[in-house]
């Protein structure tokens, strides 16, 4: 994805979205600059799921658009796709297949040059690799997770999207994706995440946000946000619910 | 990458894991095959069928067992998300259709490589056309039947009751194409010409386009989560 200077690498503008009669998102407005880690925390129900679909245009809202740099979302979202990558709830990957199977179709979907190589050294990033044969139905909960990574960064995505991406990882995955995350920063790739987990989502962000029924009632940069200040926003907003 | 590069991919990950699993090959030629022993014993054993007879009872055989090959294959991209997956990647619903399309052309058709011959075993003896001459007309309403059937369970396979649902959607659209076929099948089991069957094909080839295009188009909405 190439960029022209000063423009947002993502513009989400008066986003709505109603399932019924029901609002999931009222009027999200939201920019970031390419290579910022939004870490996005909310209670239950607050739209945040919904939110990290229609960015990954799983979902069209009801009104309002998002614009990710020159990428038109509605005609062409293929090319825009390509460089996407996404860890949701669901594992995405095929219980019948090994994990060598799995990453090396979704490399060679994505037109990775050499997919073998690729999910290889993705299997080694996550410390899988001495499973590489092993059906996904097999592994454990953490690994299952280890490996909806793996597959998230297949394309290497330059923007990312995270949904409660700690969900089920013991310590040691928990770093392994934290490692993986600060990585991915460092070369300068675009994440937004979506966690409950306050310590998690704090120690990797760059901007902080709080979104509550369907509004983003709170956006700030991580270096100006006062953590004992937040966490009692946090609260007001979980306790709200 | 081209589309026909992401198809053949697709493709062959459903082949694999089925090949792998035999999930829906085992059910689909078993069923099959227990149907047509049920209506061996239903007619008398021994005793002969004519070409009419004998078309109804392949085409209900071949029908009933495709249809739990039909609702595996999405059932898998439904399992995990995988289906989610497949969208956030670069290649088209138009291109998602046309390999799933293809997974169930190949499916039926090893299927009938175990329910033709079994078909001939039970109830062959009376015909005066061997199997070959069935060739055309089963390639023509696989092509149907997979096209009008993979966008059926793509709907089907988002609600609760998919497995019921499949079939009542699906039966009604195939009917003329399965009406044609029985038609057909017992002109091609009397040894007919394959030109004296055109009445026959001709519109089940414009079933085929018909409903391959209408797949192709409705697709992206049959399997989008809005």
């Amino acid at each position: 994805m190439t960029e022209t200077n000063g423009s947002a690498f993502l513009s989400i503008d008066g986003l709505r979205k109603s399932y019924g009669g029901l609002e999931a998102l009222r009027g999200v407005d939201l920019e970031l600059q390419r290579g910022e880690f939004l870490c996005l925390f909310g209670p239950n129900g607050a739209g945040k799921s919904t939110l990290l679909k229609i960015i990954a245009t799983l979902l069209r809202p009801s009104s309002g658009r998002v614009k990710v740099l020159d990428y038109d979302l509605d005609e062409n979202p293929q090319e825009y796709r390509a460089r996407l990558g996404m860890v949701s709830h669901q594992s995405f990957v095929y219980q019948d297949l090994t994990l060598l199977e799995n990453l090396e179709f979704y490399a060679a979907l994505y037109g990775v040059k050499d997919p073998r190589q690729r999910a290889l050294a993705l299997l080694e990033q996550v410390n899988l690799a001495d499973r590489y044969d092993m059906p996904a139905g097999h592994l454990s909960r953490g690994m299952q997770q280890r490996l909806t990574i793996a597959r998230a960064l297949v394309n290497d995505p330059a923007l990312l999207l995270l949904d409660e991406p700690y969900t089920g990882l013991d310590e040691h995955a928990a770093k392994v994706l934290r490692d993986q995350l600060q990585l991915l920063h460092d070369r300068k790739r675009t994440i937004i995440m979506v966690t409950h987990n306050l310590r998690r989502g704090m120690e990797s962000a760059t901007r902080l946000g709080i979104l509550a029924r369907g509004e983003l009632v709170y956006l700030q940069e991580k270096s100006a946000v006062d953590h004992a200040s937040f966490e009692e926003l946090y609260f007001q907003h979980l306790e709200a619910v | 990458m081209n589309s026909l590069q992401q198809i053949l991919f697709l493709l062959g990950k459903d082949l694999r894991i089925e090949l792998r699993k035999k999930e829906s090959l085992v059910s689909m030629a078993f069923f099959g095959a227990l149907i047509l022993v049920i209506l061996n014993i239903a007619a008398g054993i021994g005793k002969q069928v004519d070409a009419d007879a004998g078309a109804g009872i392949l085409w209900v055989a071949i029908i009933f067992s495709s249809v739990l090959g039909l609702g595996r294959v999405f059932a898998r991209e439904k399992e995990n998300g995988c289906v989610a997956a497949l969208l956030l990647s670069p290649i088209s619903p138009g291109e998602i259709f046309i390999a799933k399309v293809l997974v169930n052309f190949c499916l039926m058709l090893l299927s009938q490589l175990v329910l033709v011959p079994v078909f001939y075993v039970l109830f062959g003896s009376n015909f005066s056309a061997g199997p070959i001459a069935l060739v055309p007309i089963l390639l023509l309403v696989n092509l149907g039947f997979s096209t009008t059937g993979t966008l059926i369970s793509a709907i089907s396979a988002g609600t609760r009751r998919n497995e019921v649902l499949l079939p009542i959607l699906l039966f009604p659209l195939i009917l003329p194409l399965t009406a044609l076929a029985v038609k057909a099948t017992a002109g091609a089991l009397a040894a007919r010409p394959l030109t004296e069957l055109m009445d026959q094909l001709e519109p089940m080839i414009a079933f085929c386009l018909i409903f391959s295009a209408a797949g192709y188009l409705l697709f992206p909405f049959a399997i989008r989560e809005d």
